[in-house]
């Protein structure tokens, strides 16, 4: 019953974030760049994610995401996002592949590898993304959908909700909650909250709670 | 004869080139597909405002993104001439998917603008 519990929620669920090294939204163009920090509280810790990101083509990506946390460096993520971009009428989406490599940067000796496989689309009323990923013993499912509210003169708040599905060797669990993103222009503020739905994690306790700010050029 | 044919051969020429050439407008807007999203498509506005012939003193430096429309408005400059080929290639390398130029009248009609 517990793995049926646990498949539906892999099945059914939406986002955490952890893997995406960044916004997945943008930038989408050419040379683009951006910079997203992130101030997440979870397991009675809170930890500083500095993210940046580069854009080669709207197929090409880099990202590096590292973690500070009691004023020291934890171990950094350098990933590669591959996207296939489709777009039709007021309607876009995307295909991602993004091979990634966890850094030794906090101490130790172990260079961890990963992947995921994602998919968002956006039209100018709903957002979704789904996202499959792996990283040294961690799987997970991630989703977050919801509508889309737009001023038309430069911003937009997205009300989402985010169900984060993972498994790993310390156990398993299903986090979920709401997600509040607002933009304005080339700026995106980010906050989320998450309860534990199911959790058979030895390695975590209580809610998630995050606010990022980020900024593209 | 033949000065009085070549006088009626250029006046059609001449008139045929003014009706079919809306390179004398200002104002211009380009369907663009799949751009829902003003966040997303940051980068359009940037790449476009970087084309020469693009007049950065009308809409916001030269370009309004119409999310709602899926459509990008430019303003060109007194006697500038709008390239297509490198405006098309600006969206693209936006992200973003050009399909069709129109010129804008001062009344607000439309004529498609041949690439």
């Amino acid at each position: 019953m517990k793995k049926v519990t646990l498949l539906i929620g892999l099945l059914i669920t939406a986002v955490a974030q952890a893997h995406q090294p960044i916004m997945d939204m943008a930038p989408r163009w050419n040379g683009g760049y951006g910079v997203q920090t992130r101030v997440v509280n979870a397991n009675d810790r809170t930890t500083t994610f500095v993210e940046g990101v580069y854009t080669f083509k709207p197929s090409v990506r880099m990202t590096l995401k590292v973690p500070f946390a009691s004023g020291e460096v934890g171990d950094a993520i350098f990933a590669v996002p591959l996207k296939r971009y489709y777009n039709q009428g007021a309607f876009t989406s995307n295909f991602g592949f993004t091979p990634q490599v966890r850094m030794p940067t906090g101490g130790g000796n172990d260079w961890d590898l990963g992947a995921s496989f994602s998919y968002s689309s956006e039209s100018r009323r709903l957002y979704q993304l789904y996202d499959l990923y792996t990283l040294d013993d961690v799987v997970g499912f991630d989703a977050n959908a919801g509508p889309v509210f737009a001023d038309g003169n430069g911003s937009a708040l997205f009300a989402l909700w985010d169900v984060s599905a993972q498994k790993s060797d310390s156990g398993e669990r299903i986090l979920s909650g709401p997600v509040l993103m607002y933009y304005r222009k080339n700026v995106i503020l980010r906050a989320e909250f998450k309860y534990p739905v199911h959790d058979k994690d030895s390695a975590w306790d209580g809610n998630y709670l995050s606010f990022g700010i980020g900024v593209v050029y | 004869m033949f000065s009085k044919l070549s006088r009626y051969l250029a006046s059609a020429l001449l008139l045929g080139a003014f009706l079919s050439t809306p390179a004398m407008a200002k104002n211009y807007v380009v369907e663009v597909h799949g751009i829902v999203c003003q966040f997303c498509s940051f980068g359009v506005a940037k790449k476009l405002k970087k084309l020469d012939f693009i007049d950065q003193a009308k809409y916001q430096d030269g370009v309004k993104v119409d999310i709602e429309n899926q459509a990008v408005y430019f303003a060109v400059k007194e006697g500038a001439a709008v390239d297509q080929q490198a405006l098309f290639d600006a969206i693209e390398s936006g992200g973003y998917k050009p399909i069709k130029l129109h010129a804008l009248a001062d009344d607000g009609s439309r004529e498609e603008v041949s690439p």
